[in-house]
C-alpha cells in the first residue's frame, strides 16, 4: 500500500515537532538532575575511597575508622617531608630529645572517627526508640481507634505542621526545653533556677540537663515523629478490614483484634518505612548542633545509665561541619574531610537503601 | 386456662440479662476503665504528644525570645540617652567619605591595569596617573580633623555608656547580696546613677568645633576636586570619574542636613516601645558584639534567606516539575522503575555532606566558569568570592528537587484518566494533552508543591551555612544579577552560628531565638498556604 494512501499513518506537523521538542527538554531535564546526583556520589566516592580504603588487604583502613581524630603534624626532618598525628608525633620528639620541631598542625586532620560513628549510632538508636514508640502507638490510634472529630483534626493538623518545621528551629527548642530547662534531681537547691524539695534531702532543680545524649534524643525523635506516624498509618491501613472484622465477630475485644490479627501484618511495613525517619535523624546536623554534639571527645560515653544520658558526643554530621569549616582546605585536610563524608554518605544510604529494598520485597509478600 | 405470659416489666428484666450476659461482661475495672479503654486512651495520648510537642515549641521559642523586646528597647534608649546617636551623625558622614575614597581608588586600579595592558611599565604607569594621584591623596586627606573629632567623640559617648553598665553591675550585685541575706554587705555597695543630661551636654559642647572643622573639610574638598584636571585618566574612565565628581557635590550638599540635624537632637526625646519592634522587623543591620552600638535587625538575613531561595526555586522548579512529567507522563515502565527511586534517593543525601560538596567542589567549580575569559560580558562575572548565594543556592535546589518531584508527580497521576482519555479522543497530541489538561488540572497540587520546596529550602541550615559566604549585609541590588553573586547570610545559617557563643538570657541569645520564631512563622504559613491552595483548588472528580 502506498503509503501516502494510508490515513492512520504518522503524519509531520508543526505540533508533533513541538512535541518531540518538548519530550527531549523534558527527558533532558531529568538525566540532569539524575547526572548531577552521581556526580556528587561519584566525587565523593572516588576522592573518600583513598581514605578509607587501600590497595594491600585488608583492603579497608582500619585505623581511620577505629581512632580518635587527632592534630596533624606537617613538618621537615633531616630533609624527609613528615606527617604524623599528634601521639605519634609526641613520641617522635621525645625518641629524638627534641623539644620543639617546627611544624604546620591541622586540627582533627589525623586519626580516625571512631568515637563520631559511635556517637551517631547512640544517637540514632535512642532517638529511634523514642520515635518509634510515640509514633507507632500515635499511628494505633488514628487507623484503628480514632473517629472523626475535633481532636483527630488537630491531631493531624499538629502532625502536618510539625513535619514543616525547619530542624534549626527543632534546634532551638530543644535547646529552650532540654538543656535549659529540664528538671534534675539534685541534693543541693539551686538558687538560680526553680526548684522544688521533694524529701529525702534531694531537690528537683529545673536546670535543664546540658548538652548531652538525653537531650539530643528527644529532639531528632520529635523531629522524626512525623515521618514515623504517616509510614506506620499507611502499613496498618494496609491491612484489610475484613482481619479486624473477623477477628471482631469471634468475640475478641477490640485490643485483641489489633494485637493478634493487625499488628502482625503490620508491624514489618512500619519498621521498615520507618527506617527512612532513621535516615533522616541520622543526617541531621542542624538539632544537635546545641543539644548533644560535641567538637571533640575522646572517650565514647560511659558510666551508669543516668552517667551515660548526661554526656554529649561526637557525631558524624557535626564533624562533617567542623573540619568543613574551621580547617583550612588542603591536600593534608581533605584526606580526613572526604573520607568522613564518604563514610557518612555510605552509611546514611545504606539505611535508605535498606528501606527501600525491604518495602518492595514487602509489598510482594503481602498480597490481600 | 388461660396462658400465661410474662408481663412486660418481667420480659424486659430478663431481656436484659441477656443482653447483659451476651455484651456486658463482668469485667475488671480501674477507675470505671476497663483494660481497653486504658489501651485506647494509652494511644490517644502518645498521639496527643504531636500537639504538645508544637505547642511546646511554640511555648519556649516565645519564653527564650520574648524578653528581647524589653531588652532591645533599653539598648535603643541608651543608645540615644548616652549621645551615641549624636555622634552617629558625624560617624556616618566620615564612613561616607571613606566610600568615595574607596571609589576614587577603585579607579585607579581599574586604569592602572589598563596602563599595564597596554603595555606601560609600572613606572610608566604611575607617571601617567601623578595628576589623579594628586587629586585622590588630597580628596583622602581632606577628612582627617573631622575624624579626629569624630573619634574624640566617640571616646567620650562610649565612657558615658560604660559608666551606666557599671551602674546596672553594681545594682545588680547588690540585688545578689541582698537576695543572699547580707544586707550590710548590700548597704555597702554604692550604685551611683549616671545623669544623661549633663554627660551628654559635655558631649555636646564638642559641637563648635566640629562645625568649624566641617567648613574646612567642605573647601578642602572643593578643593581636591578642582585639582583633578580636565582629564587624569583615559576616556573610558572619564565617565566613572565625572561621576564620582558628582557624588562629591551631593556629598557637599549633604553637609547642611547633617548640622540641622545635630542642632535638632536632644538626648530627652522618648522612644516608643514599638520601636523595639520595629528595630528588629524592618532594621537593616545586624550587628553584634561590637564596642559602639549592637543591632538587631532581621531584614539582611532575611533578604538573604529569600535571595538562597528564589535562586534555588528558579533552578529547582523547572528540573523538579519537567522530571515529574517526564516520569509520570513520557517514561517507559523501565525507565520509571530506576528514575523514581533514584531522585527519591537524593533526598537521603544529609544536607551537611552536600555542603561540604559546595565547600570543596561546587565553589571552586562555578567560580573557575565565571573567571573563563569570554563569560567576562555575564554581568557580575568574575565572581570575588567563592562561596555566595548562587553556590548555596544551587545545593538547595538539589535537596528541594525530590519533594517538588515526588508531589508534583502524585499531583499528576491524580488527575482523573478519562481527562486524558477524553483529549485524546479529540486528537490531541499527547504535549498537547500534558499542556492544556493535565496542567492546568494538576495546578493545585503542583503549587503546593513549590511550596512546600520553598518551605524545606528556607529551612535548611547546613548548606546555607557552609556555603553562602557568611556575610551580613543585604546584597547590592543596583548591581542587577550580580547581587546573585555577592555572600549573604541566612536566618538559619545565623542561629547555627552564633548560638553556640552567646551567654543564654543576654539580648543576642534572645535575638537568636526571635530569628527562630520568624522562620517557624514563616513555615507554618507556608504549610497552611500548601494546605490551602490543595483544597481549594481540587478538581472535582465526576
Amino acid at each position: 500500500m502506498n503509503p501516502k494512501s494510508n490515513p492512520f499513518a504518522h503524519q509531520s506537523s508543526g505540533a508533533r515537532l513541538a512535541e518531540s521538542a518538548a519530550f527531549g527538554l523534558f527527558r533532558g531535564a531529568t538525566y540532569f538532575i539524575l547526572l548531577c546526583a552521581t556526580m556528587i556520589f561519584g566525587v565523593i566516592v572516588v576522592k573518600g575511597s583513598g581514605t578509607v580504603f587501600k590497595a594491600s588487604p585488608p583492603f579497608v583502613n582500619w585505623t581511620f575508622l577505629t581512632a580518635s581524630p587527632e592534630t596533624l603534624y606537617v613538618f621537615e626532618f633531616e630533609g624527609k617531608k613528615m606527617e604524623l598525628g599528634d601521639k605519634a608525633f609526641r613520641e617522635f620528639k621525645a625518641a629524638r630529645g627534641l623539644d620543639e620541631i617546627e611544624a604546620e598542625s591541622y586540627a582533627h586532620s589525623a586519626g580516625g572517627i571512631w568515637p563520631c560513628i559511635t556517637g551517631t549510632f547512640w544517637l540514632v538508636i535512642g532517638s529511634m526508640g523514642i520515635a518509634l514508640f510515640i509514633g507507632v502507638s500515635s499511628a494505633i490510634f488514628l487507623s484503628e481507634y480514632s473517629q472523626q472529630g475535633r481532636m483527630v483534626e488537630l491531631i493531624r493538623l499538629a502532625i502536618l505542621n510539625l513535619a514543616g518545621v525547619p530542624s534549626i528551629v527543632f534546634g532551638l527548642f530543644g535547646l529552650g526545653l532540654f538543656v535549659h530547662f529540664m528538671p534534675v534531681v539534685a541534693g543541693f537547691d539551686d538558687p538560680s533556677t526553680p526548684s522544688f524539695p521533694i524529701g529525702f534531702g534531694h531537690w528537683l532543680n529545673f536546670s535543664g540537663w546540658g548538652i548531652c545524649l538525653a537531650s539530643g534524643w528527644f529532639t531528632l525523635a520529635f523531629m522524626a515523629l512525623p515521618v514515623v506516624i504517616a509510614a506506620s498509618e499507611e502499613s496498618l491501613k494496609a491491612v484489610p478490614r475484613g482481619f479486624r472484622e473477623g477477628s471482631l465477630a469471634l468475640g475478641a475485644t477490640k485490643w485483641q483484634a489489633i494485637r493478634t490479627n493487625v499488628l502482625p501484618y503490620a508491624l514489618p511495613g512500619m519498621l521498615t518505612s520507618s527506617i527512612l525517619g532513621i535516615a533522616r535523624v541520622a543526617g541531621e546536623t542542624a538539632p544537635i548542633l546545641f543539644t548533644a554534639a560535641y567538637v571533640m571527645r575522646d572517650s565514647a560515653p560511659g558510666g551508669g545509665l543516668l552517667d551515660f544520658l548526661g554526656q554529649g558526643v561526637m557525631a558524624l554530621p557535626y564533624h562533617i561541619y567542623v573540619i568543613s569549616s574551621k580547617i583550612p582546605q588542603n591536600e593534608f585536610t581533605e584526606r580526613v574531610q572526604y573520607g568522613t563524608a564518604l563514610v557518612f554518605l555510605g552509611l546514611v544510604t545504606a539505611i535508605a537503601m535498606t528501606s527501600i529494598l525491604l518495602r518492595i520485597r514487602m509489598r510482594n509478600r503481602y498480597r490481600w | 386456662m388461660p396462658a400465661t405470659y410474662p408481663d412486660s416489666a418481667q420480659l424486659k428484666g430478663r431481656d436484659r440479662k441477656i443482653s447483659e450476659a451476651l455484651l456486658n461482661k463482668k469485667r475488671f475495672r480501674v477507675l470505671g476503665l476497663t483494660p481497653d479503654d486504658v489501651i485506647k486512651y494509652f494511644f490517644q495520648g502518645n498521639a496527643a504528644v504531636a500537639i504538645l510537642v508544637l505547642v511546646l515549641i511554640m511555648v519556649f521559642l516565645l519564653r527564650e525570645g520574648a524578653g528581647f523586646f524589653g531588652q532591645n528597647l533599653r539598648n535603643l534608649r541608651i543608645y540615644r540617652l548616652a549621645g551615641l546617636e549624636y555622634v552617629d551623625f558625624i560617624k556616618r558622614e566620615v564612613e561616607a567619605h571613606t566610600e568615595l575614597t574607596r571609589a576614587a581608588n577603585a579607579l585607579r586600579m581599574r586604569q592602572f591595569d589598563a596602563y599595564l595592558k597596554e603595555g606601560k611599565t609600572i613606572e610608566e604607569a604611575n607617571e601617567a596617573l601623578a595628576q589623579y594621584d594628586l587629586f585622590a591623596t588630597a580628596f583622602g586627606d581632606t577628612v582627617n580633623e573631622v575624624r579626629s573629632i569624630a573619634s574624640d567623640m566617640t571616646e567620650a559617648a562610649v565612657a558615658i555608656k560604660e559608666k551606666e553598665q557599671i551602674y546596672r553591675d553594681t545594682l545588680e550585685q547588690k540585688a545578689m547580696l541582698l537576695r543572699a541575706g547580707r544586707s550590710a554587705e548590700a548597704e555597702a555597695v554604692v550604685a551611683s546613677s549616671v545623669d544623661f543630661k549633663s554627660e551628654v551636654e559635655a558631649l555636646k559642647a564638642m559641637q563648635p568645633a566640629f562645625l568649624a572643622a566641617n567648613v574646612e573639610f567642605a573647601s578642602k574638598i572643593k578643593a581636591a576636586l578642582a585639582l583633578g584636571g580636565r582629564e587624569p585618566l583615559q576616556a573610558p574612565y572619564m565617565g566613572p570619574f565625572n561621576q564620582l565628581k558628582k557624588h562629591a557635590e551631593t556629598y557637599l550638599n549633604s553637609f547642611a542636613s547633617v548640622e540641622a540635624q545635630m542642632a535638632r537632637w536632644t538626648n530627652d526625646q522618648p522612644i516608643p516601645w514599638y520601636e523595639s519592634v520595629t528595630a528588629f522587623l524592618f532594621g537593616r543591620e545586624w550587628l553584634t558584639a561590637s564596642f559602639w552600638q549592637d543591632w538587631y535587625g532581621v531584614i539582611p538575613l532575611f533578604v538573604g534567606s529569600l535571595l538562597v531561595s528564589a535562586i534555588a526555586l528558579a533552578i529547582a522548579v523547572p528540573l523538579g516539575v519537567a522530571g515529574a512529567i517526564y516520569v509520570s507522563e513520557i517514561a517507559s515502565a523501565a525507565e520509571k522503575g530506576i528514575i523514581k527511586p533514584y531522585i527519591e534517593f537524593i533526598s537521603a543525601i544529609p544536607s551537611v555532606v552536600l555542603g561540604f560538596f559546595g565547600v570543596a567542589v561546587l565553589g571552586q567549580c562555578l567560580r573557575a566558569v565565571s573567571q573563563t575569559p569570554w563569560l567576562s560580558w555575564f554581568p557580575g562575572f568574575p565572581m570575588s568570592e567563592r562561596l555566595n548565594s548562587l553556590t548555596a543556592g544551587c545545593l538547595l535546589a538539589f535537596m528541594a528537587i525530590p519533594t517538588i518531584f515526588s508531589l508534583a508527580e502524585d499531583a499528576l497521576n491524580n488527575v482523573p484518566r478519562h481527562f486524558k482519555e477524553a483529549s485524546y479522543a479529540l486528537g490531541a497530541t499527547r504535549f498537547q494533552t500534558i499542556v492544556r489538561i493535565l496542567m492546568p488540572a494538576s495546578l493545585s497540587g503542583i503549587i503546593s508543591a513549590i511550596l512546600l520546596g520553598f518551605g524545606r529550602v528556607i529551612g535548611e541550615t547546613m548548606v546555607v551555612l557552609l556555603c553562602a559566604g557568611n556575610r551580613i549585609a543585604i546584597p547590592d541590588f543596583t548591581q542587577g544579577i550580580g547581587a546573585f553573586f555577592q555572600p549573604v547570610h541566612t536566618m538559619t545559617g545565623i542561629i547555627a552560628q552564633e548560638m553556640g557563643e552567646v551567654v543564654p538570657g543576654s539580648i543576642h541569645y534572645r535575638a537568636l531565638f526571635m530569628v527562630g520564631i520568624v522562620l517557624f512563622i514563616i513555615a507554618l504559613g507556608v504549610n497552611f498556604l500548601a494546605q490551602r491552595i490543595v483544597k481549594r483548588y481540587r478538581i472535582s472528580i465526576g
